[in-house]
């Protein structure tokens, strides 16, 4: 007996190495290496043209949509982190980025420190406030844990329903009351105008995305791997899965946090009507749609959320459509497609490809066997 | 602090709350217990239902009409997303199940603010006849609807206990709430079961979505996100136990009216359902692993 512990014990770190710690034999570096270039120029490209062409081409209105794809698809990179890499479903995210608003408005009017200063203090008081809430809730899993996600975020938008955004007051609140002249909400010394602004804002997202697939890459991304397979199997692996899960929880809440305090900058102006509870079922809705597996299905996520709606509004097209159109595509990804537009897409096209070449030679072997 | 005298009134509005929320919440569990969905497009469902109550109303059709349009909508959309989505996805994670209820939410949110466009400011109500009448205990006014609402509460958590306990169907929902596969081989017709608890389920979700109509408002966007109130009670009995939803809810209504007339804590007394599912929840799980270990999502 004593001897089969020991058997067990020495099998371990080897059960643990093939599922966490060694790298997965499917993963990036075994890929086509021309392929993991291709797909990082296009990256680099995408990332240029959105940078310097971008607010060119665009009027005022549309840059500052895509200022909000920026802040959303960070948001949504969060979700998906949690949702596609962990298994852990949160129907409060907005009201993480509510939070992380909050802080960077508050630290904004009262301070008079640099912008990414803030933004970083913002992302960290919010991980903090995530975790704390989180380390309770996350003994609980699957369906009750999502449900007392909502149920936290339902609390926290009632309270900042009563204690307002910060608009230049004093005190702990920084609430004005409902005063005559409310001051805006400084943005960064190089970035004051919306064009300026957007940059800014598309910077830090690419950083939050680089943060978050380095994490992908490492260790933490092949324990969340490991997790979200079988939660048992990681444990008796020799992953702490509680450690990693709320690793991931912090790492959602941060990048969350610092969304919110790119959103404060954006907007100017915050009101706790801007974050309604349901504003973070939808966010799910879209993170399954855009796909909460990969790291596009977030910027896919971020257009959905946010660019659609102002192409409505422009168009004269009620936005009202896209909730329904949100509904139903959720419906659609859980029962057909769990891997999202990102994935499905480019698949049906491939399907697409494949189809128009086999008809096309189904031609010529027909013309072939006529002639 | 407020004297006794302030609190009366309240005593009343927040049973006929947690009434209310109790018939919600039960129609949750009875289903959740039979299909294993946690509908969350309860209120929606009810609500959308309660705003083609007000339109026939508001066209001239006589009150009775609207309501059992409203009860009939509930039990329609319902039953036809049953048939079609719970087959589908019968066998995923409960989870997932409850996600795709959302889906049914935002498509009916997003209907109901296309329809019935909230930006004009106009603002509806639904009145039933027995808001007008009713009597006095002591110094506190009690109308008819507000006892509807707690005998309609009391009524349907009875009458569900009981059901499930003696008929045959309830007995085969309780099955399924065990096992569905071998409940299947045991020869019980498990679609027809889930269709009924989908059915039960619906007309419950007309029945609230009036009654909160005419107690809270008729207002999608509160009626659809009341459900997470009512969600809470049935949260806080796990979804297990209908005698304890029903508790919960009227736990819950009461504790949020009673917190009105309290200066320092009125303006956070919507926070209460939220508050008493989260720590149930959290000290519940700290002594029974609440949650099956998840098949694969």
């Amino acid at each position: 007996m004593a001897g089969g512990t020991g058997l067990l014990a020495r099998a371990r770190p080897r059960l643990a190495q093939r599922l966490a710690l060694r790298r997965p034999l499917r993963g990036p570096q075994r890929r086509h290496r021309g392929a993991a270039a291709a797909q990082a120029a296009v990256t680099a490209a995408l990332l240029l043209f959105t940078l310097l062409a971008l607010p060119e081409l665009l009027s005022l209105y549309y840059i500052d949509a895509m200022t909000q794809v920026a802040v959303y698809s960070v948001v949504a990179l969060g979700l998906g982190v949690l949702v596609g890499r962990v298994g852990l479903v949160s129907l409060g995210q907005v009201a993480v980025l509510a939070i992380g608003a909050w802080v960077a408005a508050r630290l904004l009017f009262a301070t008079a420190q640099p912008y990414p200063l803030i933004l970083l203090e913002a992302g960290l008081i919010t991980m903090a406030a995530g975790t704390v809430i989180g380390l309770p809730a996350l003994r609980l899993r699957g369906l009750y844990l999502a449900l007392i996600t909502l149920m936290l975020a339902g609390a926290i938008t009632v309270v900042l329903a009563t204690t307002n955004f910060p608009n230049g007051g004093h005190g702990f609140l920084g609430y004005n009351g409902g005063s005559v002249h409310i001051p805006a909400i400084r943005r960064p010394g190089i970035a004051g105008s919306d064009p300026a602004y957007f940059r800014y804002a598309v910077v830090v997202a690419a950083l939050m995305f680089l943060l978050a697939g380095a994490h992908l890459r490492t260790r933490p991304g092949r324990a969340w791997a490991a997790i979200r397979r079988s939660e048992p199997a990681a444990l008796a692996a020799g992953i702490n899965t509680t450690f990693y899960k709320l690793w991931a929880l912090a790492l959602a809440s941060f990048i969350t946090g610092v969304a919110g305090g790119v959103l404060a900058g954006a907007v100017q102006y915050l009101y706790s009507i801007d974050f309604p509870t349901y504003y973070s079922i939808t966010l799910l809705a879209v993170v399954l749609m855009g796909g909460a597996y990969s790291l596009w299905g977030a910027v896919v996520a971020g257009l959905l959320y946010q660019l659609l709606p102002a192409l409505l509004h422009n168009w004269g097209v009620s936005a009202d459509w896209l909730t329904i159109v949100f509904g139903v595509g959720v419906l659609q990804v859980l029962t057909t497609a769990p891997a999202g537009l990102a994935e499905q897409v480019p698949r049906d096209l491939r399907r697409l490809a494949r189809l128009a070449r086999r008809l096309g030679r189904g031609k010529e072997a027909g013309e072939v066997t006529a002639r | 602090m407020p004297g006794w005298q302030d609190f009366q009134p309240f005593i009343v509005s927040g049973l006929a709350l947690g009434g209310v929320y109790a018939l919600s919440g039960v129609g949750m569990v009875v289903l959740y217990q039979a299909t294993g969905v946690v509908y969350l497009a309860f209120g929606a469902v009810g609500a959308m239902g309660a705003l083609i109550a007000w339109s026939l109303t508001d066209a001239g059709a006589p009150g009775w009409a609207g309501w059992l349009a409203c009860v009939a909508f509930g039990a329609v959309v319902t039953l036809a997303y049953g048939m079609v989505f719970g087959p589908a996805l019968a066998k995923r994670d409960p989870l997932v199940k409850a996600t795709a209820t959302l889906g049914l939410t935002l498509v009916l949110f997003g209907l109901m603010d296309l329809l019935w466009t909230t930006s004009g400011g106009q603002a509806r109500s639904i009145t039933l006849p027995t808001d007008g009448s009713g009597f006095g205990i002591g110094q506190v006014q009690v109308d008819w609807t507000q006892v509807i609402s707690l005998a309609v509460g009391i009524a349907i958590a009875v009458a569900t206990g009981l059901f499930l306990r003696l008929t045959k169907l309830g007995t085969a929902m309780r099955a399924m709430a065990n096992d569905r596969e071998i409940t299947a081989t045991l020869g019980v017709p498990v679609r027809r079961v889930e269709a009924a608890a989908w059915l039960g389920c619906g007309v419950l979700a007309g029945v609230a979505g009036i009654l909160l109509a005419d107690l809270v408002a008729l207002d999608a966007t509160t009626l659809t996100f009341l459900v997470i109130s009512s969600l809470a009670a049935a949260l806080i009995a796990r979804l297990r136990s209908i005698t304890l939803t029903f508790l919960a809810a009227i736990v819950v209504g009461l504790v949020h009216d009673l917190l009105t007339p309290v200066q320092s804590l009125t303006n956070y007394r919507d926070m209460t359902p939220f508050v008493l599912a989260a720590v149930a929840l959290l000290v519940l799980s700290r002594h029974r692993a609440i949650a099956r270990s998840r098949e694969e999502a």
